[in-house]
């Protein structure tokens, strides 16, 4: 048996056949030996070459073998919801392929997935470094800096992933990254940022592709964009006139308009269950409404312009009214005391008070914007001292001022 | 009558001057190559080593994975029976490998090598290279927490070794032929042929020896090409974007390099005062030795698997910041454990794989604790686990240089240099200040045997030659002096030598004997020139060292030592007796 301390290293002792020639021996014979041995060595080398050359090949064939296995797991394990297990798997396939791009990629939207963002990024910024104009990439790095609430970024990325590289549909896929930047941007209330990706996506959407018009409409709804939206959903009415959720769209841009004929046809198109939704109902309602009171409305015949400006006046006059009670004021005001806005309004109602009524309007049709005009500023006056409007009514006549601001203002 | 031959049965003209050029330019090739000089032969051997390292150290890491996938498994995490019994019971094989098969296989396999360029002239047994290689694939193979670059530079060197003594080569060549192999097998091993270059010449050879660089260089170079041929070009990791540190940030690699020394001297102390305790065991316990401490690695591969084997995989995955940092350090702990554990038990295997996986989750530990308290830190936390690597390589490889040179090698960027210069020069010197001896020293030294240390000889202060001579220790004559004036100054300053400046950079030593008899003559006036000198003088510096100055010291009795800028300048004059006082001096100081 060996000693172990015989293990200690320790000058070792050289046999005889392998000690050096002495500097005579070895000039020429010597050479002769060396010839000999180099080319010993070579035969060996090619046949250690070609033995390298096979097992090498041999341990490369199983080493991707193991990473096909451990991706195919990891894929399984992620369609199947099962995140830390796929991110194990993609581990592991990386341990045999660790230059693999796509097994990278998967791992960081794995990683990504199960709230590991750092761990994502990490990856994919080393992705993004040896490609930095890949879709898929940028797309994963601006999902996560949204996670991250990094809006810079996030910005950036969509950006990117928009001008990016995309191997399969690139069109529809840069449609829906622009998509999904504008829905980020307006859930943020980003609106002024989101307008040019806005137009743009809207310019973008294909021909006759009900589902992307629809999905353009209601962003550009969400932004105020309302003529742009009405266009969207009226391309969608063009290929489908009883499309619900198109005609709710249209009826809310043109509502928005201020083209409340328009926006009741739409809304009044729409299926019995649709219509009930209490938003539709009130849109519809204020809609309605506000038919009836807009005398400013051109083409109107003056006795239909007298009506509506003597509707609108009762509504202002109800407001002044409630408003006072309200306050628990009384609209002519105490004595000495200088009058607020709405006693003023009063006394201008009092003044004019057998002048604005229908036969009035009727037959001094220029007292009409005046009317109007008052009714816009009473509603103005009642909800600065007594809050936003409540009755279905007094939001109409409040649409028809914000439509008009040249007469609410007078 | 003799027959006529034939004009077919002579060989054609043109073929037969062909061949026979073919035959003589081949044989004056082989005489210009082996028979002539053996420098050129040497280079020639670095090559060829190179690729035979190369071939060697693919085969072995196909080994250690093959073993691997047999008894571990293909999984990063294999389940617990096997993590707990495999590396166990491979212990007893290994144990007896050692023990009765392969003795000489014991140890990482950097000292070995060292001692046998400095003790055996450069002789490794090639048992030595096949030990290594089955050895170590099993260890390491089994999840014993040891990496193969070590052994795979003791391979290498072995290898190196055999072919040098089959070539009969000279004593001086075979003693520097080792280092070239191990360089060869280190680069291979590491795919980093710079980084082993330098930690051949920093840690095996011990000293800048430019003889032996070049061919270093190219079988380092070599055996590099060689394995990515076959396996790659890709680095052992995949090291993630390196963005430049700000300048405060440096601040945190300073943290980083204190906590790396002080784990690197834990590390180190514990082996020194470990290590010569369990050798001292009953020989019986050496059986069991290996195995028990792979029951050790596999319990605590049970929670952490990721401290067996090499943990290259792991390492990439710090790299990428994929641990939160109490996993990191808590992996750094329990890989310190388990290479410690594992080393200390006699088991051969390296010992550079652990300390970069032990750097990278302490880097990327610390990187992630100043990145919870300081948000505002750009470094990510990858870039800290990479600087760790090189921070720990310095602290407890005690190799300043080739850590750096490591880093920015295996990161591909410059990037990295100046935080890992910054975090592995305050670790190397928390070492240095409290281990005195280096990690592969130590263990040398508890074997018996004090081998030469670059780090030694880099802390030596340089004796020169200002440090010896006497600025007034001789005094000049010009050619054209009159003898008359020269023998009085002679007479007043006998103990001192007379030297003739007869031009720009020529001195000679003017013989006082003849001077007085030429003063004496009184017939005619004599000069200077005309009195019998020795010369011209060898010239030196004050700057040059004592050892260049004793070349000439025997030869002359005095030698001036001139200003570098004008050689017609004497600055001093030295003798051997200077010398010889300086030397006591300085002893005595």
């Amino acid at each position: 048996m060996v000693d172990f301390d015989q293990d200690k290293v320790a000058p070792e002792k050289q046999p005889a056949s392998e000690r050096p020639l002495p500097e005579k021996a070895k000039r020429m014979p010597g050479m002769y030996i060396r010839e000999r041995v180099l080319i010993a060595c070579a035969v060996l080398l090619i046949a250690l070459f070609g033995f390298t050359a096979f097992i090498a090949r041999q341990y490369h064939h199983r080493i991707h073998q193991y990473a096909d296995q451990w991706f195919a797991r990891g894929e399984a394990a992620m369609n199947e919801g099962q995140t830390s297990a796929a991110i194990n798997d993609y581990r592991n396939a990386l341990v045999y392929k660790p230059e693999d791009p796509t097994f990278q990629f998967h791992l960081a939207q794995a990683l990504a997935r199960a709230g590991q963002e750092v761990q994502a990024r990490t990856y994919l910024t080393n992705l993004l470094s040896e490609d930095p104009s890949s879709g898929p990439i940028n797309l994963t790095l601006a999902r996560i800096a949204v996670s991250e609430k990094n809006n810079l970024d996030a910005v950036r990325y969509y950006h990117s992933a928009i001008y990016g590289v995309w191997e399969t549909d690139p069109l529809q896929q840069r449609w829906e990254v622009r998509s999904e930047l504008c829905e980020y941007l307006l859930n943020h209330g980003n609106v002024q940022e989101a307008e040019p990706d806005l137009i743009a996506l809207a310019q973008e959407v294909p021909m006759r592709d009900v589902g992307r018009e629809k999905t353009a409409g209601n962003l550009l709804l969400r932004a105020g964009l309302w003529s742009r939206a009405l266009s969207e959903f009226r391309a969608v009415l063009d290929t489908d006139r009883r499309d619900p959720d198109a005609l709710a769209g249209a009826g809310r841009a043109s509502f928005q308009l201020g083209d409340y004929v328009e926006a009741v046809n739409y809304l009044n198109r729409l299926p019995r269950d649709k219509r009930d939704n209490p938003d539709q109902a009130q849109m519809l309602q204020i809609a309605q409404q506000a038919q009836t009171m807009n005398a400013l409305r051109p083409g109107l015949r003056i006795s239909e312009q007298a009506r509506r400006a003597e509707n609108a006046l009762s509504v202002a006059k109800m407001r002044i009214a409630a408003c006072d009670k309200q306050r628990r004021e009384t609209l002519t005001g105490a004595a000495g005391a200088a009058p607020d806005e709405l006693q003023k309004l009063y006394a201008v109602m009092q003044q004019n008070n057998k002048a604005w009524t229908f036969p009035g309007l009727s037959t001094h049709p220029d007292q009409i914007p005046s009317a109007m005009s008052f009714a816009f500023q009473a509603e103005s006056a009642a909800t600065k001292l007594c809050g936003p409007p409540r009755s279905e009514a007094d939001k109409a006549l409040s649409l028809i001022a914000s439509k008009h601001p040249g007469q609410a203002g007078e | 009558m003799t027959p006529q031959p034939s004009s077919t049965d002579l060989p054609p003209a043109g073929a037969e001057s062909l061949f026979e050029r073919v035959r003589s330019a081949w044989q004056a090739w082989i005489q210009r190559i082996f028979g002539e000089r053996e420098d050129q032969l040497f280079l020639f051997l670095a090559v060829l080593i190179g690729i035979f390292g190369g071939l060697a150290v693919v085969c072995f890491r196909v080994a250690i994975d093959w073993v691997q996938f047999v008894l571990l498994g293909s999984s990063l995490y294999p389940g617990w029976p096997r993590v707990v019994i495999v590396p166990a019971v491979a212990g007893l094989g290994i144990a007896a490998l050692v023990i009765w098969v392969f003795p000489r296989s014991r140890g990482s396999g950097v000292n070995q090598t060292k001692a046998a360029v400095y003790v055996s002239n450069g002789y490794i047994p090639f048992d030595t290279v096949i030990g290594k290689f089955v050895v170590c694939a099993l260890a390491i193979g089994s999840g014993q927490s040891l990496g193969p670059e070590d052994p795979s530079l003791q391979m290498g060197a072995g290898i190196a070794s055999k072919i040098g003594r089959y070539l009969k080569l000279s004593q001086s060549k075979i003693r520097l032929i080792a280092p070239v192999g191990a360089a060869a097998g280190l680069a291979a091993a590491f795919n980093a042929p710079l980084a082993s270059t330098l930690f051949v010449i920093e840690e095996v050879i011990g000293t800048w020896s430019a003889g032996v660089l070049g061919a270093i260089v190219l079988s380092a170079v070599s055996s590099a090409i060689t394995m990515r041929y076959f396996m790659g070009a890709e680095s052992l990791f995949r090291v993630p974007y390196v963005q430049p540190a700000h300048p405060v940030e440096f601040l945190g690699y300073a943290v980083l390099g204190v906590v790396g020394g002080g784990v690197s001297l834990l590390f180190t102390k514990w082996i020194a005062y470990a290590r010569p305790r369990i050798q001292a065991l009953p020989r019986w316990t050496h059986f069991l030795l290996p195995a028990i401490a792979g029951l050790i690695v596999g319990v605590i591969g049970i929670w952490f698997p990721q401290v067996l084997g090499a943990g290259y995989s792991i390492i990439d995955q710090a790299l990428h910041g994929e641990f939160a940092w109490r996993l990191l350090l808590v992996l750094a702990v329990m890989k310190l454990v388990a290479t410690g554990v594992s080393f200390l038990s006699g088991t051969p295997g390296g010992m550079f794989a652990p300390t970069l996986f032990i750097g990278a989750m302490l880097g990327g530990g610390i990187g992630a604790i100043e990145h919870h308290f300081f948000p505002s830190i750009t470094t990510s936390v990858g870039m800290f686990a990479l600087v760790g690597m090189g921070t720990l390589f310095g602290g407890f490889l005690r190799v300043p240089i080739t850590s750096v040179f490591m880093v920015i090698e295996l990161s591909g960027s410059y990037t990295a240099a100046l935080p890992v210069m910054v975090s592995s020069l305050i670790a190397y010197l928390i070492s240095r200040h409290y281990q005195e001896v280096a990690l592969f020293d130590m263990l040398t030294r508890q074997e018996g045997l004090i081998l030469p240390s670059i780090e030694e000889r880099r802390e030596q202060e340089a004796f020169l030659v200002e440090d010896a001579m006497r600025a007034e220790g001789a005094f000049v004559v010009r050619p054209n002096e009159p003898l008359a004036d020269l023998a009085k100054k002679a007479e007043a300053q006998k103990e001192l030598p007379m030297l003739l400046r007869v031009r720009m950079g020529e001195w000679r030593l003017l013989d006082g004997e003849d001077l007085q008899r030429l003063a004496n003559d009184g017939t005619t006036p004599h000069t200077a020139s005309e009195v019998k000198s020795k010369g011209p003088l060898p010239l030196l510096f004050p700057d040059e060292s004592i050892e260049e100055a004793m070349r000439w010291l025997g030869d002359w009795p005095v030698i001036p030592v001139v200003s570098r800028a004008d050689l017609g300048q004497l600055e001093g004059a030295l003798t051997f007796p200077d010398v010889l006082k300086a030397v006591r001096k300085a002893k005595a100081e």
